[in-house]
C-alpha cells in the first residue's frame, strides 16, 4: 500500500477516505481535518483562550498537542476522579505531557471537593458512568468560567459522536438530538464547548499519538466495564467495515439535515436556567445535579 | 517465530508462521482499524509482509471509559 500523497510506503490505511498515508503525510492530513472542523463550525478564533479537558487518553492528548502545534492559546484541565489504581496513573500521564510541552495545567481534585468517584459509586443507585460524566462536565465548565477561558475543548472523536448519536436516536430523544454537535455556543453561565476532533476516528487519534511519540494512559476505567457506548461503537464499526465512510455520513448528515428539524421541534420547550444557590453553576432545578449528589453523600437527601 | 504483544492487557502470543498483517489480524479476530500493528518505529498496514523473528505490538484503539 502506497501513500496517496507521496507514494512512499503507507503506515495508515483509511478506506473511508479511499486513501492511505505515510507518517508525515498522515500528520498533515490530521492537522487539515482539525483545521477544517474548527473553521466549519467556527469553534474559536485567533487569540481566544482554550481550556482542553485532558483525561490522559489518546484523544485528549492528541487534541492538546495539535492545538499547541497550531499555535492556539491552550491550557490543560485534569479532573482527578480519585479512583484507586487508575486516576493516579492518568494524572501522571497528563502531568508528564504538560511538563514536556510547557502547557499550563489546572487540576481539580474530586476527593478535595468531597466527590471522590468511588464514594459516589457506593452511594448513588444510577450507573456511575452517567453520574461521573455529569460531575466532570460540571467542573469542566466551572474551571473554564473561573479561569476566564472563552472555549472548553474536549477530545470527543467521530466514534464517540456517532455512538452518542446512535444512542440518542434509538431513544428518539428530541431534547438531546436538538443540541448534539461539535459546538455548543456559550449560554446562561455555560462556556462555549468545542470538539475539534469530530471529523477523526479513534483509530486516527491513536495513529497520531504513536507517530508523535505521545505517551498515553490507555488502561480502561475499572468502572466502565459493560458500558453501553462500547456496544454502540461495535455496531457502528460493523457498519463502517461493510460500508466505509458510513460513520461520518451518519453524523455529518445528522448535523446538516437531522439536527435542524429537532432544533425546530424543541424551540421554546427548554427550561430556563438560573444559578444554583449553593455553587452558582447554571441549573434548571432548585439546586444543580452536582450539589444534589453532594447532599446525598452528606446524608442530607 | 513471530512474537506478538497485545496491549493494553500485556498478553504475549507466538506464531510459527504468518505471511501478512491481515493474516495476523484474522487469527486474532480483529479488524485493521480496531488496532495499531507496530513493528519498531513503523505502523504496518494490513498488506505488509511479516518475517520470522518479527516482534510486533498489537495495540487496541477503542477506548472503554
Amino acid at each position: 500500500m502506497k501513500c496517496k500523497s507521496c507514494r512512499e510506503p503507507a503506515m495508515v490505511d483509511l478506506p473511508s477516505h479511499n486513501a492511505a498515508f505515510c507518517g508525515p503525510c498522515f500528520l498533515r492530513y490530521f492537522s487539515g481535518q482539525v483545521r477544517a472542523a474548527v473553521k466549519a463550525q467556527a469553534m474559536f478564533g485567533p487569540g481566544e483562550r482554550i481550556l482542553a479537558a485532558l483525561s490522559g487518553g489518546k484523544d485528549s492528548l492528541a487534541l492538546a498537542n495539535e492545538l499547541l502545534e497550531q499555535d492556539c492559546r491552550v491550557s490543560g484541565l485534569f479532573v482527578d476522579l480519585a479512583i484507586p489504581g487508575s486516576s493516579d496513573r492518568a494524572r501522571a500521564a497528563v502531568e508528564d505531557f504538560c511538563r514536556a510541552r510547557g502547557l499550563d495545567l489546572v487540576v481539580v481534585d474530586l476527593a478535595a471537593e468531597g466527590l471522590a468517584i468511588p464514594e459516589v459509586k457506593r452511594r448513588v443507585r444510577r450507573p456511575v458512568c452517567s453520574v461521573c460524566g455529569k460531575i466532570k462536565r460540571h467542573f469542566f465548565n466551572r474551571a473554564a468560567a473561573r479561569g476566564g477561558f472563552e472555549v472548553l475543548a474536549t477530545g470527543h472523536n467521530l466514534d464517540d459522536e456517532a455512538a452518542r448519536l446512535l444512542a440518542n436516536t434509538l431513544r428518539w430523544d428530541g431534547a438531546y438530538l436538538s443540541d448534539q454537535g461539535p459546538l455548543l455556543p456559550a449560554e446562561d453561565g455555560f462556556v462555549r464547548k468545542a470538539k475539534p476532533l469530530y471529523r477523526l476516528t479513534e483509530y486516527e487519534t491513536a495513529c497520531y499519538c504513536f507517530l508523535k511519540g505521545i505517551e498515553v494512559h490507555d488502561a480502561p476505567c475499572p468502572y466502565s466495564r459493560g458500558a453501553t457506548f462500547t456496544s454502540y461503537k461495535r455496531l457502528l464499526d460493523d457498519l463502517e467495515h461493510n460500508s466505509p465512510g458510513s460513520k461520518f455520513a451518519f453524523y455529518d448528515g445528522f448535523l446538516n439535515r437531522g439536527r435542524p428539524a429537532f432544533e425546530a421541534q424543541q424551540a421554546g420547550l427548554g427550561q430556563g436556567l438560573s444559578p444554583c444557590p449553593e455553587c452558582g453553576s447554571p441549573t434548571s432545578g432548585d439546586i444543580c445535579g452536582v450539589c444534589r449528589i453532594r447532599r446525598l453523600l452528606r446524608g442530607e437527601d | 517465530m513471530i512474537r506478538v504483544r497485545l496491549e493494553p492487557d500485556g498478553k504475549i502470543l507466538e506464531f510459527p508462521r504468518l505471511n501478512t498483517v491481515l493474516q495476523l489480524l484474522n487469527r486474532l479476530g480483529l479488524r485493521f482499524n480496531q488496532v495499531l500493528v507496530i513493528r519498531g518505529p513503523e505502523l504496518l498496514t494490513r498488506d505488509r509482509r511479516l518475517y520470522a523473528g518479527d516482534e510486533l505490538t498489537v495495540r487496541r484503539v477503542t477506548s472503554a471509559g
